[in-house]
C-alpha cells in the first residue's frame, strides 16, 4: 500500500485518524494502564501515530513530552478519581509551555457530574468505559480534523 | 518548567518540535518547495547512528549514552519505530524507556514513525537531520527501526555507525556477514551479562578478521555493555569519541557529502514516484509497461515544473 504525505493529512473514513500524533498519558498515581493500551491501539489502527508515556508521569512530563513530539492531542487515562485536579494541571502546563492549541481529552472513570467542569477546563472530549471504541475513534477524528 | 534545554526556552522547544512534525508528513513537493534545509555533511555536527535487530536493546542504551553525553553537549536523539504498514498509524514507544533515566530532561527525544520508508530510516529524513543540527544541537544521535538488512541507508546519514547486537543471536550475525559487518564502525555486545556473550564477540572478531580490511582504514571496535554497569556504557561512549576524532583527522568531507546528497535524491525521487502513482487512473495499468512507465516519468515531470527553480 502507498501511503503518501497528501493522502496522511487528509481524513480517509478507513484510517480517521491518518497524519495525526496523539500522546496517550497516565497522570496521577493510579496504575492501570490496559485501557490507554487500548485506546493507543486503536488510535494507531485508525492511522494515529500514537506516543505513550506510561505510567505515574507528571503534568509537567507530559506537557514536556507532548511539546517534544509536536503532537495534535494529548488523551489523559485517569482511574484514580483525581481527573479534575490532574486536567488542571496538564491543562496549565501545556499554556505556560505555549502549546494551548494542543488539544486534550480525557478517558477513565469519570462521574458524569465532573463531564462539565472538565469541559469548562478546555477538555474537548470524555471517554467512559461505556462507549464503544468505534464512537471513540470517530469523535477524535471529528475534534481533531 | 523543567522544560529548557541548555540555553533554549521552552518555546525554543515547541517551535522545534512543530518544525519536526511538519517536516516529517511532509509531500515531496513541499520538501522542494522548503528553503534553508539543503544538507551540507561540512557544516553538519557529528552524527551516531544505533542500529541493530529488535529487542538489542538500543532505545535504553541509546538513551543512558545520550544523557551521559549530554553531561558536555546538546544532544538530540532521533528515534525511528515502525508505522503499520496497513493502517499507516504506530505505537511510537522508543522513549518509554528512555523517559525513566535520571537526567533525560537535557535531551531532547523525538519518536518518529518509519511511513513509507523502507530502509529502516524514515521520510525526509535528510530534511529531519538537517533540521536537528540547524536548531543548535551539537551532536545528533539517531536510532533506527532495527529490521536487520536493509540498514545501510542509516550508514549514509552518520558519521559514526555502532551496531548493537545480544547473545543468542548468532544465527545474525551469520546473516550479515555480506552486509552490516562492513559497515559498523563499532559493535556492541549488548546484555553482556548473559550467556553466549563472549562468543558473539569472537565470532565478529573472526569475521573481521576473513573481512578484507575497510578501505577508510577504520578498525571496527567491539564494546561489550550492560545497562547495570555504567562503565561500559562511558567505554562505548569514549570510543564513539575515538571514532569522531580519527573521523577529523581525516580529508573525506567531500566523499560523505555526496553520499548524502545521492541518499537525499533518491528518497525524494522514491516518494516522488509513490505520489505520482497514486494519481494515476485505473485504467492506467492496463497500458503496455512500458508506455506506463514513459507516461509516469511525463506525469512526474510536469508536476515538478511549476515549483522548480
Amino acid at each position: 500500500m502507498v501511503i503518501t504525505a497528501n493522502e496522511t493529512k487528509a481524513p480517509s473514513t478507513d484510517y480517521p485518524l491518518r497524519g495525526l500524533r496523539i500522546l496517550v498519558a497516565k497522570p496521577g498515581l493510579d496504575g492501570h494502564d490496559i485501557g490507554a493500551k487500548v485506546i493507543a491501539l486503536a488510535m494507531r489502527d485508525a492511522g494515529a501515530e500514537v506516543i505513550y508515556t506510561g505510567l505515574r508521569k507528571s503534568a509537567q512530563h507530559i506537557a514536556r513530552v507532548a511539546i517534544d513530539e509536536g503532537v495534535d492531542a494529548v488523551g489523559l487515562s485517569i482511574l484514580s478519581g483525581s481527573h479534575c485536579e490532574l486536567v488542571a494541571q496538564v491543562i496549565d502546563c501545556l499554556a505556560r509551555a505555549q502549546a494551548p492549541d494542543v488539544k486534550v481529552f480525557v478517558g477513565g472513570t469519570i462521574p458524569v457530574p465532573d463531564h462539565e467542569p472538565l469541559r469548562q477546563l478546555g477538555v474537548r472530549g470524555i471517554y467512559t468505559s461505556d462507549m464503544s471504541l468505534d464512537r471513540v475513534i470517530r469523535d477524535l477524528a471529528q475534534q481533531l480534523h | 518548567m523543567a522544560g529548557d534545554i541548555g540555553n533554549h526556552p521552552i518555546g525554543w522547544r515547541r517551535q522545534l518540535g512543530r518544525r519536526l512534525s511538519w517536516l516529517a508528513g511532509a509531500s515531496t513537493l513541499e520538501i522542494l518547495r522548503s528553503e534553508g534545509l539543503i544538507p551540507d555533511v561540512g557544516n553538519s555536527v557529528p552524527r551516531v547512528g544505533l542500529t541493530g535487530p529488535p529487542g538489542a536493546g538500543k532505545s535504553t542504551l541509546g538513551g543512558r549514552l545520550a544523557v551521559l553525553r549530554s553531561q558536555r553537549m546538546r544532544m538530540g536523539l532521533l528515534a525511528i519505530d515502525p508505522s503499520s504498514p496497513v493502517s499507516g498509524g504506530a505505537i511510537l514507544g522508543d522513549r518509554i524507556r528512555m523517559d525513566e533515566l535520571d537526567g533525560i530532561d537535557r535531551l531532547y527525544v523525538r519518536s518518529l514513525a518509519s511511513r513509507t520508508s523502507e530502509d529502516g530510516l524514515a521520510p525526509n529524513i535528510s530534511e529531519l537531520l538537517v533540521a536537528m543540527e540547524q536548531a543548535g544541537f551539537e551532536e545528533v544521535m539517531l536510532e533506527t527501526v532495527g529490521v536487520g538488512q536493509v540498514e545501510h541507508a542509516v550508514r549514509h546519514q552518520v558519521d559514526t555507525m555502532v551496531l548493537v547486537l545480544v547473545p543468542g543471536a548468532g544465527d545474525y550475525v551469520q546473516a550479515m556477514k555480506a552486509g552490516m559487518m562492513e559497515m559498523a564502525d563499532i559493535f556492541v555486545i549488548n546484555k553482556a551479562d548473559m550467556p553466549g556473550a563472549p562468543q558473539i564477540a569472537s565470532e565478529i572478531r573472526s569475521v573481521l578478521r576473513v573481512t578484507s580490511p575497510r578501505r577508510d582504514g577504520w578498525e571496527p571496535a567491539i564494546v561489550m555493555t550492560q545497562m547495570r554497569d555504567q562503565a561500559t556504557v562511558a567505554e562505548l561512549s569514549e570510543t564513539i569519541d575515538r571514532h569522531q576524532a580519527w573521523i577529523r583527522g581525516r580529508n573525506d568531507v567531500s566523499q560523505r557529502r555526496l553520499q548524502r546528497q545521492r541518499y537525499r535524491l533518491r528518497s525524494l525521487m522514491d516518494r516522488w514516484v509513490q505520489e505520482s502513482m497514486s494519481e494515476v487512473p485505473k485504467t492506467f495499468f492496463d497500458f503496455a509497461i512500458q508506455r506506463q512507465m514513459r507516461e509516469l516519468i511525463e506525469r512526474m515531470g510536469a508536476g515538478l515544473l511549476p515549483d522548480s527553480d
